[in-house]
């Protein structure tokens, strides 16, 4: 009956588009701009990873090859990792998974989305030859307040237009959760993936005003003659390190949470069962958020701060396993006992949980200060935060993209590709990360667009650059299959992977006004992993 | 007993050995049972469709992965923090030798007692090859832990001393100071770590450790020194 007076929301007209407050609109529009930024800045990947084939300097400059690596951080970072989870999945199911009409400042979400739009026209910007910023997505002082690291303005401006945008989005969010629930949903039954979100926002809301303050200063510094990071004039760089990570940091947290959220909504419903230690869960994302304001120094354990701080900070950082720990741990505790169907979501699902395992065990070493001295600033650290933040992310965001195609699109993902691109993107990355991991144990700095000939250094990057060309393989397999799904996929059922949680519980794709009413029906015992009948398929 | 390379690369060394076989140990532990799961807890229609959905989770257990792993990272970081301790000071026989980066080379400078500066050896930037020319290498004694206090005089940069395994940033208007002894003479390769711009990955050096009487000799300025120390031993 529904279905009859529902239309695809996305089939409204572009000036619907342009002047929507939807949720679910412009978490698509955030979703659909980061994926497009994320091939962009995957491609700059590619070039970076061509170029360290063998030593020498080939396909690129030095100075070009330095802005490639400070547009993939920092493209990867703020679009493909934060906005399409928080400003696309975020909005598009934080609403609806707790039975809610809208957010709770509409108006205020499309102002978040233009922020975001104009930081991205800055982005293009910088792809003007005599735009290019050079001075990497951390942007240290003195040398990024020097003429040598371009365009240092257009970075301090495309931080400040994301910032504004997180900010807003954060208290919109954070509000939404405390006072737009439906009767029924409350702390112990919401979904992970809305208690890792919010706990995202509050890192949000704490963290990014320092940031923005951080590069303040930088701009200050460099255009109008301020002092804060001239040593020659009493300022100090590493002040900036230290504003710097104190949010850069916790982001990581905000990048990965929603993701475990990702995880822990995928991984019960293709186990057939109730998340394991729910509870315990929750506690741990807490944990994540509290912890992850007490660690920064441990980016900065050889940058002359004081031994006791490094000491300290050491303690601090390695605690944040523990927390990490108990969600894997609860991930393949869901597993024990279920009737696991291997549904292209759940591989990447459970791709990413190993992606993440190797992850954590090779953070270790970065905690542990007197490993951290021998492999800072070395290709290890970049191995390890590919594994996180690079592949554990992009694995469990392709999950998080063929799992609610259907809410999105009313479409399904083309099961074939999904696997296919699966096993590339998997495999590759596997091969590329490690050797990275192993090439930087054995010395390899970072940032490197040339290196002596060392052999064995020759043949780890022989081996990372064969990694790469099947991980793109994979991306570009998975890309196919957005568009196959978007233009000849199958018509999607309302809940094709029979899930309990809300979001599913209304026709596919979710219509304009939701659930039709202000709020659904929420039953007395409602929880979102509540798995105890056979689906149906 | 096998003679060590270098300090405090011995301890660094020690360190990963301990941290692997803890990574390798846990990956098994989480990773096989995993697996296993995968496998044997398979949908199968007709006869295994639905989860075990009475079970929301054990707080023996919940509780069993929270205590033990807090333990294991406790004694790591405290580990760490011991070696950390002989990382960070010198020994008191120490040699000092200054080092300052630039964009992109580093000047060392070497001291006398009285901590005035006798010789110094200034590198220079080749932004194509990797070859070093003899004079400007940071010579330095084998078997002597030499102390280097460093800073900058532009950007940040950092000295990385490969066979010692350790970095220290360079930080300009402040002096920052790590330390390292080898005992193998040869060559080595010394690298900026820090991002410092255009010349960032061909701001690279060699150390070359010598015996002790041939590093006397270097410092009062002979060059040849195998010819020399060989002269000398022919003399007496």
């Amino acid at each position: 009956m529904r279905e009859a007076i529902s239309v695809p929301y996305f089939g409204a007209s572009l000036k619907e588009w342009l002047f929507t407050t939807d949720h679910k609109k412009i978490g698509i529009l955030y979703l659909s701009t980061a994926y497009i930024f994320f091939l962009v800045a995957g491609f700059f990947g590619l070039i970076i990873r061509f170029e360290q084939t063998s030593p020498g300097i080939q396909l690129v400059q030095p100075d070009f090859y330095n802005y490639l690596l400070t547009g993939h951080g920092a493209v990867l970072l703020l679009w493909w990792a934060i906005a399409s989870h928080i400003g696309g999945f975020g909005n598009f199911l934080l609403p609806l998974m707790i039975g809610a009409k809208d957010v709770a400042f509409p108006r205020l979400n499309a102002l978040s989305w233009w922020a975001f739009f104009g930081a991205s026209v800055l982005v293009l910007l910088t792809l003007i030859p005599g735009n290019h910023i050079k001075m990497m997505w951390t942007g240290y002082p003195p040398y990024s307040a020097s003429g040598d690291a371009g365009v240092t303005a257009l970075y301090v401006f495309i931080i400040h237009l994301v910032g504004v945008s997180s900010i807003a989005t954060a208290v919109n969010f954070i509000t939404t959760y405390i006072k737009m629930r439906a009767p029924g949903i409350n702390f112990w039954n919401t979904n992970m993936f809305v208690h890792c979100l919010i706990a995202a926002n509050v890192i949000q809301l704490v963290g990014v005003p320092s940031l923005a303050g951080a590069v303040t200063m930088l701009l200050l510094d460099k255009y109008l003659g301020t002092n804060f990071y001239n040593p020659a004039k009493g300022g100090d760089p590493l002040l900036y390190q230290n504003v710097f990570w104190f949010y850069s940091h916790p982001v990581v947290y905000v990048q990965i949470l929603p993701v475990f959220g990702f995880f822990s909504e995928i991984v019960p419903t293709f186990a057939r069962r109730p998340l394991f230690g729910y509870k315990s869960m929750i506690f741990a994302v807490w944990g994540i958020t509290l912890l992850s304001f007490e660690v920064w120094i441990h980016h900065m354990f050889v940058s002359g701060v004081p031994d006791w701080a490094r000491v300290i900070m050491s303690y601090t950082t390695i605690l944040i396993a523990v927390p990490t720990g108990i969600k894997i741990f609860n991930w393949i505790g869901t597993l024990h006992g279920g009737a696991i169907i291997l549904r292209s979501p759940m591989l990447y699902a459970l791709g990413g949980i190993f992606m993440f395992l190797i992850g954590g065990l090779t953070g270790i070493p970065n905690a542990m200060v007197a490993i951290d001295l021998g492999i800072s600033d070395s290709l290890f650290i970049v191995g390890h935060f590919h594994y996180v933040l690079g592949m554990a992310l992009t694995l469990g965001l392709f999950g998080a993209i063929i799992y609610w195609f259907p809410k999105m699109t009313g479409k399904m993902y083309p099961e074939n590709l999904g696997k296919v691109s699966f096993w590339l993107t998997f495999i590759g990355a596997n091969l590329f990360y490690f050797f990275q991991m192993v090439v930087g144990m054995l010395g390899n700095p970072r940032r490197y667009p040339d290196y002596p000939p060392i052999p064995e250094w020759v043949t780890l990057h022989n081996i990372q650059t064969v990694g790469a060309l099947i991980l793109g393989l994979g991306v570009l397999v998975f890309t196919i299959g957005i568009l196959k799904g978007l233009f000849a996929g199958e018509k999607a059922p309302d809940n094709p992977w029979q899930s309990q949680s809300l979001e599913w519980q209304i026709p596919s794709p979710a219509p304009v006004d939701n659930f039709g009413e202000e709020h659904p029906k929420v039953e007395p015992d409602y929880h979102p992993y509540k798995y105890g009948a056979p689906p149906v398929f | 007993m096998e003679q060590v390379l270098a300090f405090p690369a011995k301890w660094w060394n020690e360190a990963v050995t301990v941290w692997l076989v803890v990574a390798v140990v846990i990956y098994v532990v989480v990773a096989v049972p995993g697996l296993y799961f995968i496998m044997k807890y398979r949908f199968k229609p007709g006869e295994r469709e639905i989860g075990d959905h009475e079970k929301h989770g054990h707080w023996g257990l919940e509780a069993l992965w929270t205590i033990v792993p807090t333990i294991i990272v406790l004694v790591l970081a405290t580990y760490s923090f011991a070696i950390f301790k002989k990382q960070r000071t010198a020994p008191p026989d120490a040699m000092t030798i200054k080092v300052t980066g630039f964009m992109w080379g580093w000047q060392a400078e070497y001291l006398d007692e009285k901590g005035n500066t006798i010789k110094t050896v200034v590198t220079t930037f080749n932004p194509t090859g990797y070859e070093v020319p003899d004079d400007q290498k940071i010579v330095v004694p084998a078997g002597k832990p030499v102390k280097a206090l460093l800073t900058s005089l532009d950007v940040i940069h950092s000295f990385y001393v490969m066979p010692a395994r350790i970095t220290e940033d360079m930080v300009p208007g402040r002096i920052t100071h790590l330390w390292f002894q080898i005992n193998k003479p040869g060559e080595y390769w010394i690298f900026c770590r820090e991002f410092c711009g255009t010349g960032h990955s061909h701001m690279f050096t060699k150390l070359k450790v010598v015996p002790p009487e041939q590093f006397t000799l270097w410092l009062k300025g002979e060059t040849n020194l195998a010819n020399k120390s060989n002269q000398i031993k022919g003399n007496l």
